[in-house]
């Protein structure tokens, strides 16, 4: 995969930019539940509120998703990350990285920012405890100048939460 | 970080293996090929006489030599697809558009068209929104038309060739065929089940999920099954591994990938008997072979 920090700076393509206007309108037709996207003029970059679940660890907890999209959206997957402060979660570093394997290897251009919103709240929903990975400090460290979470190679090794 | 890319890339020379990807899995369960006449960006090669990959195998097993010389008798030559997981998605599209081009088939292009709109019902009645996939539906649909001559837009060989190592055409009709794969299994799932948990302990659901519909994974006989009896055109596929008879006796097997027509013949391409489209596999990875 190359540099895809680079690539989420360069503009969208077409093909990108007409994917994402469709993908707007659904979402202001159909928004998933528990979110709100404050629109921007900005189609690259979607701040999008994430509420947690009632009867979760999170609920009525309040947080942000930053959604970055590449130029060749949605052949490139996008970058999620949640913004300062990121939920105590096992599998989400205080730098606000995401580990799930459909934001990396496994993401498809059949998912959309609703779907992948959608399998966010569901990890979040299926926490049992508040708190961080084991190698949180470890991996923020390395991630310093601004590195993106696509270029860390993950190791998706629990399904369960 | 720029040294550090040389040196990945040299490292990439020297592995059998050129991938976007790292295998997920511990053991090698990719054996991908790099040509000489793979240019190291390229898709697709040249077309290539079938001693070429008899020249690969100079000094390897005699078996695969023996096959090799067996194919001849048949196979004319050979083109190579990068091994980057989308191989046989690739090869598929290449040989289908490439027979279209040479045939002039326009039947075959109606046909073909009518079961494209089935593949899209297919997709909305399993709930996928019109947007995910249309502009893929689309990109398709130009490439049939614009093989057939006669048109403004028509295109030559050397043109075909061209879009396929173009990423921006290749990888969207790779993934069209991911979607009509995808949907033709979630439709038949019944059908497809028994064959999936022989792959994977994984249901469907989760098996198109991780398997079909992402870029770079790779296909077994589950895609190929589903993506022929999605579009109703017949798949050769010439196995070439180190495989012989109890006897001793050296053969190469084949499989005919042949759509069922569900009753309606019209559904499925002429040729079963012999099927346009001939793929080699070797464990791993997908090439388009020629017959003589």
């Amino acid at each position: 995969m190359t540099s895809s920090s680079a690539t989420a700076r360069k503009a969208l393509s077409k093909i990108a930019c007409n994917r994402l206007q469709k993908e707007l309108v659904e979402w202001q037709v159909n928004p998933p539940a528990g979110f709100k996207h404050k629109v921007t003029d900005n189609l690259q970059r979607w701040v999008i509120e994430v509420i947690g679940a009632p009867g979760t660890l999170y609920a009525n907890d309040t947080y942000q998703l930053q959604v970055d999209f590449p130029e060749h959206y949605p052949m490139e997957a996008p970058q999620v990350i949640f913004l300062h402060p990121a939920p105590l979660h096992p599998h989400i570093y205080s730098n606000g990285h995401i580990c799930l394997d459909i934001l990396y290897d496994s993401w498809s251009p059949a998912m959309t920012v609703s779907s992948v919103c959608i399998s966010i709240l569901s990890m979040l929903s299926s926490s049992t405890v508040k708190q961080r990975p084991e190698d949180n400090d470890r991996y923020v460290k390395n991630c310093r100048n601004g590195r993106s979470p696509k270029e860390t190679r993950w190791w998706f090794h629990d399904d369960k939460v | 970080m720029q040294q550090h890319s040389d040196i990945r890339d040299a490292e990439a020379h020297k592995l059998p293996f050129l991938g976007d990807k790292a295998p997920a899995l511990p053991f090698p369960l990719s054996i991908c090929f790099v040509s000489s006449l793979l240019l190291p960006n390229s898709s697709l090669s040249l077309q290539e006489p079938l001693s070429a990959l008899a020249a690969e195998y100079q000094s390897g097993s005699p078996i695969l030599l023996q096959k090799i010389k067996l194919l001849s008798d048949q196979y004319a030559a050979i083109r190579r697809t990068r091994g980057d997981g989308n191989c046989f998605f690739r090869s598929f599209m290449f040989a289908y558009l490439e027979h279209i081009l040479q045939t002039q088939d326009r039947t075959e292009v109606d046909r073909v068209k009518l079961n494209v709109e089935e593949c899209r019902k297919t997709l909305q009645s399993l709930g996928y929104a019109d947007f995910t996939f249309e502009d893929f539906f689309a990109l398709f649909l130009e490439q049939l038309d614009n093989a057939l001559q006669g048109n403004d837009d028509s295109i030559s060989h050397e043109e075909l060739v061209t879009r396929s190592r173009d990423q921006s055409v290749s990888d969207y009709i790779v993934m069209f065929f991911r979607f009509v794969t995808s949907g033709e299994i979630r439709k038949r799932s019944a059908f497809f089940e028994p064959f999936i948990l022989g792959l994977t302990n994984a249901t469907v659901e989760q098996f198109c999920k991780s398997s079909v519909e992402p870029m770079g994974e790779e296909s077994d006989h589950v895609h190929i099954t589903a993506l022929s009896d999605a579009l109703g055109v017949p798949i050769r596929v010439v196995y070439l591994d180190r495989s012989s008879c109890d006897t001793g006796e050296v053969a190469v097997n084949h499989h005919d990938f042949v759509p069922a027509s569900d009753g309606n013949p019209a559904k499925v391409a002429e040729g079963t008997t012999k099927p346009f489209v001939t793929l080699l596999y070797r464990p791993g990875h997908y090439d388009i072979l020629y017959p003589k």
